[in-house]
């Protein structure tokens, strides 16, 4: 089969792309790999709330909450009792299994609007419960001075190091949702986003497929938070504030939500945003906020729905060779 | 009884006069236009800071709550009319909207107000102290819990009373209906938001009287009205009278008795009742 110069183009860049990232250390600060470092953990986050808002239709505040609890979980089984590399991270992603099952099975009877609100309180519980907790959880301070560990001979400290091993991390990720958002399962998702009466109808187990998400959700939030306490040898409440929650929902609605895509490069744009911004002012909510309204005024298919905008009407004849989203339909209003 | 039993109880009872108003508002709007408005924490914050500048300068602190109160409500008069309305039915981005708008208040107030917390003075006159059971109250919280009996007052006779408020629970049960037999939904819509923030306003004053205004509160405060709502059932008045009555006690008594935990302990109940009754104690189904 002949394979048409459209489609190599298309390849060629993709993979000239990734090679690129791949070889960001050898030819860019160390600055700007500390910043992919970042993108690439919020990335897990905003990809784990994204996924929920774009193929389930669930806007769950919780996500950065699990996002700390795997932290936390590392902090306490990994540096407070000496646990060894793999079996700590794995207690801390099941310490936030644990609390996404209690959160989820109790969060999904709702539905939509009183869903979000109830994640929301949920969050909050967390971030209390870390805040005003001083015997375990040390208040405030959290728990601080974790480091990545050494496998296999390569120090994980060596910042390239690190920033290798998340990118190949991420990168699985992605390929694994992706496969998920593909397979009957995601569209089962599809189906309770467009209309979960439906689905009840055809005898889905609505409320079991909703449970599942949400802990797949929170799994992919979890590995996020534990790349960041790595990173940044810290773990504090702060991480699960309610300002951070709506940051990763701008993330993700900035670059948009009904795209595979969409959360990514929101979190790019949002993490540069973040980086340019506190250069210039320190009214940085101020500007982030505005920029929200903006969106959600005028362009609420976020970043991806703009340029896929743009590419239909063909203004610009070159992007249909790089660009190229598989289209999934529009959220459903209300 | 023991007399430290009775402070805490009266405590409690205050702190309900202040979660009360701040719900009622939040419940309002949600029962009618479906929105969360999240930046009902931030309407809280900017009241009692505008009144917290109003009695810094004048020293009256009636004018102070209304001035708290009207300058919300004018700024959730605009929000409504010009943002809230275009994005009309969509419940993430009107949710998104409402998020943004709290960012930017609460970022705003850091510009204009200290960064310490600030607490508004109340006049002598107010505040008598007052005798009962055998200990000494300050009499300004018998005039915060006054204040809130009111509002609950107006409000049930506004809702149940008026032509006004029997638009707003047909448009609670059948906003299509309401609007095609030639009620002016959209208007109503306005109304209630205004209320809304009004009370949200109002709250802020009263709040900032007795507890303390500071940067970062307004979350607190938006997680505690949420827990009102949530608890007593999204839309229902009655429903924000007895849960700000339970969520009071359990904050009072909790600060008491399990500093560490107080905040967390505020979510027990409402985790409770979601996972025995979702809806809320007097909520409908949705």
């Amino acid at each position: 089969m002949r394979i048409s110069r459209g489609r190599f183009l298309r390849v060629f860049f993709r993979v000239a792309f990734y090679l690129l990232l791949i070889a960001l250390p050898l030819y860019a600060s160390q600055y700007t790999v500390t910043t992919f470092i970042r993108i690439i953990y919020f990335g897990f986050l905003s990809v784990s709330t994204g996924f929920l808002i774009g193929q389930a239709g669930m806007v769950s505040l919780t996500q950065a909450a699990f996002f700390g609890i795997a932290g936390y979980g590392l902090g306490l089984f990994g540096y407070e009792r000496g646990i060894p590399f793999p079996l700590a991270d794995i207690l801390a992603i099941l310490l936030v299994l644990i609390f996404a099952t209690v959160f989820g099975l109790i969060a999904n009877r709702a539905q939509k609007i009183v869903f979000l609100m109830i994640t929301l309180a949920f969050g909050q519980v967390v971030f209390a419960f870390a805040l005003q907790n001083t015997t375990l959880l040390h208040g405030w301070a959290g728990i601080r001075g974790i480091r990545p560990p050494t496998v296999l001979g390569i120090d994980f400290n060596e910042t390239a190091n690190f920033y290798w091993a998340s990118l190949a991390i991420f990168s699985l990720a992605l390929f694994i949702l992706w496969r998920i958002v593909k397979s009957p399962f995601g569209l089962m998702l599809n189906g309770i986003r467009e209309s979960s009466q439906r689905m009840v109808a055809l005898g889905y187990p609505v409320y079991w497929i909703r449970v599942v998400a949400f802990l797949i959700a929170a799994v992919y939030a979890g590995i996020g938070g534990l790349l960041a306490t790595y990173n940044t040898g810290v773990i504090t409440p702060t991480t699960m504030q309610l300002s951070r929650m709506i940051w990763v929902l701008l993330m993700v609605i900035l670059g948009g939500a009904s795209y595979f895509w969409g959360p990514v490069v929101g979190t790019v744009v949002a993490v540069w945003l973040d980086v340019l911004i506190s250069q210039v002012t320190e009214r940085y909510n101020t500007v982030i906020g505005i920029i929200f309204v903006l969106i959600v005024l005028f362009s609420p298919t976020g970043i991806l729905g703009y340029l896929d905008r743009i590419r239909k009407q063909n203004r610009i004849p070159i992007l249909r060779k790089f660009y190229d989203v598989e289209k999934e339909p529009e959220m459903e209003k209300s | 009884m023991d007399l430290k039993f009775v402070i805490l109880i009266l405590n409690g009872l205050t702190l309900a006069a202040i979660l009360f108003v701040l719900g009622s508002g939040l419940t309002l709007a949600f029962g009618l236009m479906r929105v969360v408005n999240l930046s009902h924490g931030a309407f809280y914050l900017l009241g009692g800071y505008i009144g917290y500048s109003v009695v810094k300068a004048t020293g009256n602190w009636p004018l102070a709550l209304i001035t708290g109160g009207l300058s919300i409500a004018l700024l959730g008069l605009i929000f409504e009319r010009f943002m809230l309305t275009r994005v009309r039915g969509g419940d993430l981005p009107e949710t998104l909207l409402t998020v943004a708008l709290a960012m930017i208040i609460a970022d705003q107030a850091l510009v204009y107000w200290p960064r310490n917390p600030v607490t508004l003075n109340v006049p002598d006159y107010l505040s008598p102290s007052i005798e009962l059971l055998g200990i000494t109250y300050p009499g300004f919280r018998f005039v915060m819990m006054i204040v809130s009996i009111i509002i609950a007052v107006s409000l049930y006779l506004l809702l149940y009373k008026t032509k006004l408020g029997a638009a707003v629970r047909a448009g609670v049960d059948d906003r299509e209906t309401v609007d095609a037999i030639g009620i002016n939904i959209t208007v109503i819509y306005t109304a209630v938001f205004v209320l809304s923030a009004l009370l949200g306003g109002i709250a802020g004053v009263l709040g900032g009287s007795y507890l303390q205004l500071s940067p970062g509160g307004d979350a607190i405060i938006l997680i505690y009205s949420l827990v009102v709502i949530i608890l007593g059932g999204m839309g229902s008045l009655g429903g924000a009278v007895v849960s700000s009555l339970i969520l009071g006690q359990i904050v009072s008594f909790g600060l008491a008795y399990f500093p560490q935990y107080s905040y967390f302990l505020i979510f027990i109940p409402m985790a409770l009742v979601l996972s025995i009754r979702p809806q809320g104690l007097f909520g409908r189904k949705l």
